[in-house]
């Protein structure tokens, strides 16, 4: 993509959250008690940090489980991500929010696991469960609208088969790229920020990702 | 703007990632343009696909949760911090960072240096002694809160050990005052006394919405080992439920995970109200089939069976 034919982008502030079930205000609400329990988890008080855990686990656990689409992946992502938060919180100097911080660390994780399942050409859409037993996981997405229409709900998963192999066959960076601005709803500036690039970078590879998906769709049509 | 820039940059517009004079330009040449106007219908198309797919709809089950944060507690048990060398380094950034939360405290170093800087200035212009004396009289070791420092002067049997002192005090007024609660805040959280911990749960309830109270609400409920506390913190919440999903998560979890059977009991007739959520229904559904205690899997079944059927 020709950078002079790009337009200028949004302004956006620094830190941009995402529209995860409504918390939009209530976590910009809790940044600044975030940051009074940064200063506790520092001092060595192990309760204040996981408080702090209980504040961003389920948007960790849930951008580990659709990226790596394996339960026990998404569970080590999780565990390792804030094991390393933990280890490293006194190297927090407050530059950023905890929020983009921790993301950082998850989304570098992400990327590593599906560098590593790129070698290896693994399919993500079947699984294995923390009980060691093979499954879709996709399949398991309840929808309630299928309760009326099965006609609907059959061309709906073979639409989601589509999109997997879709984004199956973006780079890892392309498919965090799209993950975090179409799924989660953060801002490109964001982005760049989270995987310490810029937000120019972010914005092409988001170009690029899309056109393949687009592609790839009107391919399998 | 010509329909090659449109095309460039139209992911962008549907993506809102156009600055505002971009987007206008963009609007205006899509209500002329009919090719541009199909690329637009084509890119909102692709996101609607995208989002409807079931891979949008992927989400981590409460148990699957709850099994994760148990994991990670295990492990933070035996992991230490990293006491880098950034530790022992003053950061003036940080500090400022701190007083500005803290203005209270900021006036009363500064009162307390002036004046300190004020009696050893007269000191040690009439007595002609170097060092500084003690301006709390002897000290009691009921008083003293630590020893920060001791130093013996070479070559002399003087020696400068300075501490800090435990100060009684008290504060009255309204509970609408923020000094207030700033202290029902920390009582809160910090107390040793369960009573005062009760006491102050039961006065942060009868505030109006206010995120800090209730973060101190969820915190009790969540953290601590007082159920009569815990209790107490439920009553709080119990406005929140309906529009707030964390307090909703953190009743869940209370719901899954109490160690007192009141507390989970409280937990089901709080949560009835939202039983439509499929998180709670899914935490419902679990207590009806594996709970050991049979009360709680009876009313699990009764709030499962008000429910409409879904499959």
């Amino acid at each position: 993509m020709p950078t002079e034919a790009v337009l200028r982008l949004g302004g956006g502030c620094t830190t941009t959250f995402p529209r995860v079930r409504g918390h939009m205000v209530s976590q910009a609400l809790s940044r600044v008690d975030d940051n009074a329990l940064i200063r506790e988890a520092q001092r060595g008080n192990r309760v204040a940090f996981e408080d702090l855990v209980r504040h961003y686990d389920h948007a960790v656990l849930r951008l580990a489980l659709r990226l790596t689409g394996s339960e026990h992946d998404a569970q080590d992502i999780y565990q390792e991500a804030f094991l390393k938060a933990y280890r490293n919180l006194g190297s927090f100097r407050f530059e950023c929010s905890f929020y983009t911080w921790i993301y950082r660390i998850v989304t570098n994780l992400c990327l590593d696991h599906l560098r590593k399942r790129q070698v290896r050409k693994e399919d993500t859409a079947v699984t294995v469960n923390q009980e060691g037993s093979e499954y879709n996981l996709l399949d398991n997405v309840a929808d309630d609208r299928a309760v009326f229409n099965p006609e609907r709900d059959l061309m709906r998963r073979e639409l989601g088969r589509k999109i997997g192999l879709a984004l199956n066959r973006l780079t890892p960076r392309e498919r965090m790229v799209f993950e975090l601005k179409h799924y989660q709803g953060l801002k490109l500036r964001t982005i760049g920020e989270m995987l310490s690039t810029t937000e120019e970078t972010a914005k092409n590879t988001l170009f690029r990702a899309t056109q393949k998906l687009r592609g790839a769709l009107a391919e399998m049509r | 703007m010509n329909c090659d820039l449109v095309k460039q940059n139209i992911v962008f517009y549907v993506y809102d990632e156009l600055a505002d004079d971009a987007r206008y330009e963009m609007e205006q040449h899509l209500g002329r343009c009919q090719t541009c106007a199909g690329e637009l219908k084509q890119a909102r198309d692709f996101r609607a696909d995208m989002s409807s797919a079931p891979h949008a709809q992927l989400e981590p089950s409460p148990n699957f949760l709850a099994a994760s944060r148990m994991r990670l507690q295990e492990s933070l048990e035996t992991t230490e911090q990293r006491q880098g060398w950034r530790r022992w380094v003053f950061d003036p950034v940080a500090w400022l960072h701190q007083v500005r939360f803290a203005p209270a405290l900021a006036a009363a170093i500064f009162i307390f240096g002036f004046a300190g800087g004020v009696v050893a200035t007269f000191q040690s212009r009439h007595s002609g002694v170097a060092e500084t004396t003690s301006t709390a009289g002897s000290p009691t070791e009921a008083s003293i809160a630590g020893i920060r420092e001791i130093a013996q002067e070479p070559g002399s049997n003087k020696v400068k050990i300075s501490y800090d002192r435990l100060q009684p005090s008290w504060k009255e007024g309204s509970i609408d005052d923020p000094a207030i609660q700033q202290l029902l805040l920390y009582a809160a959280r910090n107390q040793t006394n369960s009573g005062v911990r009760v006491n102050s749960i039961n006065l942060l309830s009868q505030q109006g919405d206010d995120s800090r109270v209730r973060e101190a609400l969820v915190f009790a409920l969540r953290y601590d080992k007082n159920p009569g506390v815990r209790l107490k913190a439920l009553d709080g919440l119990q406005a929140y439920v309906k529009d707030d999903t964390r307090v909703r998560d953190a009743i869940i979890e209370a719901l899954l995970h109490d160690s007192n059977s009141g507390v989970r009991t409280q937990a089901i007739r709080m949560l009835q109200p939202v039983k439509a959520d499929s998180t709670v229904r899914g935490a419902f559904d679990h207590l009806a089939k594996e709970d050991q205690n049979v009360f709680i899997r009876k009313e699990a079944k009764r709030v499962l069976g008000s429910l409409p059927e879904i499959d």
